[in-house]
């Protein structure tokens, strides 16, 4: 056996050298065997809430949830019926404007950051994003009722409630277009550049096709999240009974039938709407997480080889 | 259209004049001035860090997508100093083409990678498609992609994708191609090939290619400048700067012993 080589060596010659039966590599090894199984368990428990809520949610939402009271979008006076149209055609309406709004001024500012600002500048930029994305929904809303009900004198309105509510979602269309234009290859832009494209040629042509995945991501996240806030709503709009049929009409937001339904008694109609809207932005948060992935999947793979 | 016509007279095309680069607290490069004459392949070569990728990017300015080096001396295109204030970097980059260490083809068919810099100009659509054609020819690539040119260009081999750089350079007629390390990401056989379509090229255009490999230089270059710290050593046929230089320095760069 090769074991005589050694000679003298205490090793019996049966013994394989590289076994390994020190305390700590048992304690190791079955450290490592042990969390492995641990984990999922932890998953299980972090999944629980989830989907407890789900099943919560769509169980009081089911026996009331009917394609007329979704669509009914006549005049009703206060919580007396079922329907949640008008609140659907309210949400809609403000997240359209808002999406729009935060969709601009994130890419605008994404490409601005990342392609045109100084490292510095950048950086406090960055800074202001995050300390906005971090910052309570409520003070937002405040923000929102002092700037655009208040000072411009806007009133209770559509326009007040929807661009608030682009405040609050516009770090997040910022941040991932930012992060998507500053993630491209340093090379694919110098390429670009040293082919004799302009700035703005490079980031038409070259740039936002590759940071397209992303950027829609970075959409439909802000859509996700401001789809289910409350409080900038609450503070600049005032509800209205009616669909809003101008910027400075008072709108219903679906959270807000929540906000007024959610304490209502058992059998009431505020409480049916309140489970009704509760499953409906379930529904659109989880939908809107869906298409991220498959959109985001899609695009990736037109992607592949480029970041080696 | 033309890109073959020599000019009437032997005079550069490119010439430095006393180029030097500043950086925050260090001179990158020293008072260079090299002349490229019309149908040359000037290989500038030199140990790591000695500066000559920066040199190489400072003959069409792309130097200055680096934030914070300072370019001092002048650039002569056919005459025409390209820093002077009033010029437009964009022109000169379309005039001088670079090709980079690592192919950088687009997300896009291999047509669309060729066709870019046309695109910039708004050719007529059958003006990009000649074009392209001949590009992709001089570049060496065309009887591999000419079956499918809508192909993904991120689906070549990497030894494809240079060439495919090579041939965007190329669509747009540039008089000078700009070469920085072209081959140091590739494999033996893609080396080879790349270094064919150079010695193609050099019979009608100037190419300037930075190079760490002095077999390469020796394999496809004209003429030779040696880079140390900055400055320029020594620069003239290869022949005799590989086989005869008269510095001491570039002996011991060329034959091996730091570099």
């Amino acid at each position: 056996m090769a074991g005589a080589v050694l000679g003298s060596s205490a090793v019996a010659s049966s013994e394989n050298i590289f076994y390994d039966h020190s305390a700590r590599t048992r304690f190791r090894v079955g450290f490592d065997r042990w969390i492995g199984r641990l984990l999922p368990l932890l998953f299980a428990v972090a999944l629980f809430p989830i989907i407890d809520l789900v099943y919560f949610i769509t169980v009081r939402a089911a026996p009331v949830l009917s394609l007329g009271n979704l669509t009914n979008t006549q005049p009703y006076a206060n919580l007396s019926g079922d329907a949640v149209g008008i609140a659907i055609v309210g949400t809609f309406y403000v997240m359209v404007i808002a999406t729009g709004f935060a969709v601009l001024l994130g890419i605008f500012g994404g490409i601005a950051t990342a392609e045109f600002l100084s490292e510095r500048a950048a950086g406090w930029v960055r800074m202001s994003a995050n300390m906005l994305a971090g910052t309570p929904s409520v003070v937002v809303g405040y923000f929102g009722y002092f700037a655009f009900v208040i000072y411009f004198g806007w009133g209770y309105s559509l326009i007040a409630g929807s661009l608030t509510l682009a405040f609050f979602m516009t770090p997040y269309t910022f941040r991932t277009a930012d992060l998507a234009f500053s993630s491209i290859p340093r090379g694919i832009r110098e390429a670009a550049l040293g082919s004799g494209a302009r700035a703005y040629q490079y980031i038409v042509k070259v740039a936002t096709p590759i940071a397209f995945p992303q950027i829609l991501t970075g959409i439909f996240l802000a859509m996700a999240i401001g789809v289910g806030e409350t409080a900038p709503i609450v503070l600049t709009t005032h509800t209205s009974l009616l669909l809003p049929n101008s910027l400075t009409s008072g709108v219903w937001f679906l959270t807000y039938t929540i906000y007024t339904g959610y304490n209502q008694p058992p059998g009431s109609n505020g409480l049916a709407q309140a489970f009704q809207a509760a499953f409906l932005i379930m529904v659109v948060v989880i939908a809107l997480n869906i298409v991220v992935r498959i959109v985001a999947a899609r695009y990736q793979k037109r992607l592949e080889g480029l970041y080696q | 259209m033309n890109a073959a016509t020599p000019p009437p007279t032997e005079s550069p095309i490119l010439s430095t004049k006393s180029l030097s680069v500043v950086a925050k607290e260090r001179r990158i490069l020293e008072r260079i001035s090299l002349d490229f004459p019309p149908h040359s392949l000037t290989a500038v070569v030199g140990p790591s860090g000695c500066g000559k990728t920066t040199f190489v990017r400072t003959l069409n300015r792309m130097t200055e997508l680096t934030p914070g080096l300072r370019v001092q001396g002048s650039v002569e295109y056919l005459g025409q100093n390209i820093y002077d204030p009033k010029v437009n970097p964009v022109l000169v980059r379309r005039r001088i083409g670079m090709v980079f260490q690592r192919p950088t083809v687009f997300p896009m068919s291999v047509f669309e990678n060729a066709a870019f810099g046309l695109r910039l100009l708004h050719e007529p659509e059958d003006e990009i498609d000649r074009a392209v054609t001949e590009s992709l020819e001089r570049a060496g690539l065309w009887d591999e992609v000419k079956t499918d040119l809508d192909r993904a260009a991120l689906s070549l081999s990497g030894g494809q994708q240079q060439r495919l750089c090579i041939a965007r350079a190329l669509a747009v007629r540039p008089r000078v191609l700009l070469m920085d390390e072209p081959t140091s990401a590739l494999d033996p056989a893609a080396t080879q090939r790349v270094e064919s379509t150079m010695e193609r090229l050099k019979q009608d255009i100037v190419i300037v290619l930075v190079t760490h490999n002095v077999g390469q230089a020796a394999r496809v270059s004209d003429r030779v400048a040696f880079l140390h710290t900055g400055k320029l050593i020594e620069v003239g046929p290869t022949a005799d700067i590989l086989e005869r230089p008269k510095e001491p320095l570039t002996e011991q760069f060329i034959t091996g012993r730091f570099g």
